[in-house]
């Protein structure tokens, strides 16, 4: 359970100590690679907790839709449509659809544990 | 019962290693992106900060370098003052420096350091009427080259100080044509150009309407020119 934050913790530390210099035209990117590696993220847990997870599924999931995010918004960019928006509602969406399922999910397992405790004390 | 637990056991926490270090690789490219967005939009907004301040403080200075200077000036200004002052009592108390101090007033009227006023004589320069034979109306309007003209035979006949339309010249200005305007000094004026001269009046409008002389090289070139004595004509310092 240590192991994601300590690399979150790593990767922030590392993220924060760079200082390369990229234009300004491509901090859409950035925007978008960060919302595509937190959907991938969430979904990854949401899937563990109901036992579906994959390795392949994962790790390919994580770098396919960084990969597309930044596709649409440089299409987008190039076309002089929005279409990063897309993306955005996209990962969006499912964020809070996969928030929510892991939600559930610990409530739903919060709650059986209190009924078994309830029966034991009975 | 171990051999055949051995194996599998192996691959469950080779599988567990796996699964660990793929967790791990993600999470800190997440975070990585995470924080590196973080530090650039920091960046950003520090930037836009600091441009406005700077623009605020530059203007402050500017301000406060314009506010110094037309103190300067009015100090300037109240101790040339005070020179003259110093010069007239040397005037009315002894006689040695009398002429002196004299000559120092009439150098610096030419200089045009001091405001100047007295009889002298006013000349227009005005672009000619519309000429429909003529194809190009460089034939018929004012330009510097007849200002020229102008100044230097008022200069050659004894003028003390000339201004071009309130414009006082000094001895280094500088005159240049600049399509329909000239520009005197650095300060645009449109046409008519009045030229006034300080000086005796016969004497400048004699010279000037000499025969073959400037007044007849402007008609020649079709440009409307007026030429008024007037008994008190009052001309600003060029610090003004």
């Amino acid at each position: 359970m240590w192991l994601p934050f300590l690399g979150l913790v790593l990767g922030l530390t590392l993220g924060l100590l760079t200082d390369i210099q990229i234009p300004s035209v491509y901090e859409n990117y950035l925007s978008i690679a960060v919302l595509a590696a937190l959907d991938t993220i969430v979904g990854g847990i949401r899937a563990n907790l109901q036992q579906v997870y994959d390795d392949k599924v994962f790790i390919t999931g994580f770098f396919f839709n960084i990969a597309l995010a930044i596709g649409l918004a440089f299409l987008g960019v190039h076309l002089g449509v929005d279409l990063y928006l897309a993306a955005v509602f996209a990962f969006g969406v499912r964020l809070f659809q996969n928030i929510a399922i892991i939600r559930r999910i610990l409530i739903q397992k919060w709650e059986d544990r209190h009924v078994k405790k309830d029966e034991k004390t009975v | 019962m171990w051999k055949m637990m051995n194996p599998l056991h192996k691959k469950k926490q080779n599988k567990f290693k796996r699964k660990h270090f793929i967790l791990l690789f993600v999470s800190i490219v997440t975070g990585f992106i995470i924080g590196y967005a973080y530090n650039l939009a920091r960046d950003d907004k520090q930037f836009d900060s600091n441009y406005f301040e700077q623009e605020d403080i530059y203007r402050t200075e500017l301000i406060e370098q314009q506010e110094r200077n037309k103190e300067l000036m009015d100090e300037l200004n109240a101790l040339k003052a005070q020179i003259r002052e110093y010069e007239k009592s040397f005037t009315e108390s002894t006689n040695d420096y009398k002429e002196l101090a004299q000559e120092a007033e009439k150098l610096r009227l030419i200089l045009g350091e001091l405001p100047a006023h007295g009889e002298g004589i006013r000349v227009t320069l005005k672009d000619g009427h519309y000429n429909p034979k003529s194809t190009n109306p460089n034939d018929y309007i004012v330009h510097e080259s007849h200002i020229f003209m102008v100044i230097n035979e008022l200069k050659i006949s004894g003028a003390e100080a000339i201004a071009i339309n309130g414009h006082r010249l000094k001895p280094n200005s500088y005159i240049h044509c600049n399509g329909p305007v000239i520009t005197v000094d650095g300060t645009q004026y449109p046409a008519p150009f009045e030229i006034e001269a300080i000086g005796n009046s016969e004497t400048l409008i004699s010279s000037l309407k000499i025969a073959g002389g400037v007044f007849d090289q402007l008609l020649n070139d079709s440009i409307i020119v007026t030429i008024q004595a007037l008994d008190n004509i009052e001309m600003p310092s060029i610090n003004s």
